[in-house]
């Protein structure tokens, strides 16, 4: 390969930001555009959470709980909700995704069903604080209403969330 | 100095997620969704537009959903109309019964038709109205129409009607436009008949048959049906006349009960001359 086309450790960096920023958006528009397309039952899978965990899992605790504020945020202006409950949540769900970040061994982790754990224990934290901020101001019976939405959404992003696995499987030996 | 900054390094994950959440915090507690700055305007208008560009992809999910739901609604509607409509035609036929019922000259008793009998070709219908409503054996029913029979007995809240779609019944009629009496009966079918006008009267197709004053029975000038066919008998001196009555017996549900009762000593020298009549019949 020629040296032409070698990139410094900056433009790598660069490159793999933007990446984040294009995926954060597109995942965005999706959900608020094509939302009707991909729902069951009115459940669709939590993109943006999936990739808050990447990001967590592929960059570390710190970097996915300030990208989870961020990309919430954004979410937070373009759904119209109320804004600070997608950048709170997003960054718990980063947080959470954070614990199963270990240095040198990534690409092994989202290879494998600790991927999916990281998606299934972060959709859970998720959706506990931004369903309790959905319907606080509600008669609605918190528990019973998560148990139908909440666990059942958190199910769904899991078995979307196999995609992003399949993606590293053929890449896991890359870490080696 | 250099501890605190260890410390900080040590856990500075939960030292930023801790300062986030504030933040976060702080946004959801000022946060009013009303308030729409400028950029989450232009950010909602940019949103708009691609829910616009990407409108024409078919939803059969929610197709199915809002196809059920009109069906549902279609069906709710198609009975509002059905119960909308029946509610018309009984507004009109009762604003008709009380147009009729200020009118009328008798004093009436309105009743609903609560059941209908036939017995061997005589037809009798059952009222929700009895003696203790003022109803009297014999007394005449009628709807805003015309004729439809006499009380023939009745219990303390219902009364039973003898309908004049019944072989044994017979009305002393006057065509209303020529004055000439003659018999109503009813032998089966949809028409009655016009008995006893020779043939040499003048009866014509469209003129109204009412009950005239040679009746006991039945109070005069209650319209029972138009003349719909006049055939000429050779073999005979007299008409063969088809009367339609005016009251639908088939759809009756409303009458009213005329508070007038035959004349007693009438009926009585009837009675008396109908028993010689039959007296000398027999020697």
């Amino acid at each position: 390969m020629p040296r032409f086309f070698e990139r410094s450790p900056r433009e790598k960096q660069i490159i793999k930001i933007s990446a984040y920023i294009i995926a954060a958006v597109t995942f965005s528009i999706i959900h608020v555009v094509l939302l009707d397309l991909i729902s069951i039952n009115g459940l669709m899978p939590n993109l943006l959470l999936i990739l808050c965990v990447w990001i967590s899992i592929s960059e570390g605790q710190l970097i996915g709980i300030i990208a989870g504020f961020a990309i919430g945020l954004f979410f937070d202006y373009v759904s119209g909700d109320l804004i600070g409950t997608n950048a709170l949540t997003k960054m718990i769900a980063a947080f959470i995704a954070g614990y199963f970040y270990r240095e040198g061994k990534v690409r092994q982790t989202m290879a494998s069903y600790r991927f999916l754990l990281a998606v299934f224990l972060a959709s859970i934290g998720h959706n506990l604080i931004y369903y309790f901020l959905y319907i606080k101001s509600t008669e609605i019976d918190y528990i019973s209403f998560f148990i139908k939405y909440g666990l059942a959404e958190s199910v769904y992003t899991t078995v979307v969330s196999l995609i992003g696995m399949l993606i590293n499987m053929p890449r896991r030996e890359l870490d080696r | 100095m250099s501890r605190i900054g260890a410390i900080i390094s040590r856990f500075k994950e939960v030292i930023v997620f801790t300062g986030l959440v504030l933040v976060s915090l702080i946004f959801i507690s000022n946060g009013n969704l009303s308030q729409m700055g400028g950029f989450r305007t232009i950010v909602i208008g940019g949103i708009g537009w691609f829910e616009r560009a990407f409108s024409w992809i078919p939803n059969p999910g929610a197709l199915q959903s809002e196809n059920r739901a009109l069906r549902q609604l279609n069906l709710q509607l198609s009975t509002e109309v059905t119960r909308m409509r029946k509610a018309m035609i009984e507004n009109e036929r009762l604003r008709e019964m009380i147009e009729f019922k200020k009118k009328s000259p008798n004093s009436l008793i309105s009743s609903e038709v609560v059941g209908k009998t036939s017995i061997e070709m005589r037809n009798y219908i059952t009222i929700d109205r009895g003696g203790a409503d003022g109803i009297k054996k014999g007394m005449p029913v009628r709807t805003d129409a015309g004729l439809v029979g006499v009380v023939l007995g009745y219990s303390q809240n219902y009364s039973i009607i003898e309908v004049i779609r019944n072989r044994n019944v017979k009305i002393s009629a006057v065509v209303q436009r020529t004055g000439y009496n003659g018999i109503v009966v009813w032998e089966e079918g949809e028409y009655f008949y016009l008995n006893n006008i020779p043939s040499s009267f003048d009866v014509q197709k469209g003129d109204v048959v009412l009950t005239s004053n040679y009746s006991n029975k039945y109070p005069v000038d209650i319209p029972i049906g138009e003349i719909v066919d006049v055939r000429n008998d050779p073999s005979t001196l007299f008409h063969k006349i088809y009367i339609k009555p005016f009251v639908n017996f088939n759809t009756i549900s409303e009458v009213f009960v005329i508070q007038q009762v035959p004349d007693p000593e009438r009926t009585r020298l009837i009675k008396q001359i109908e028993n010689y009549l039959e007296d000398i019949e027999k020697q």
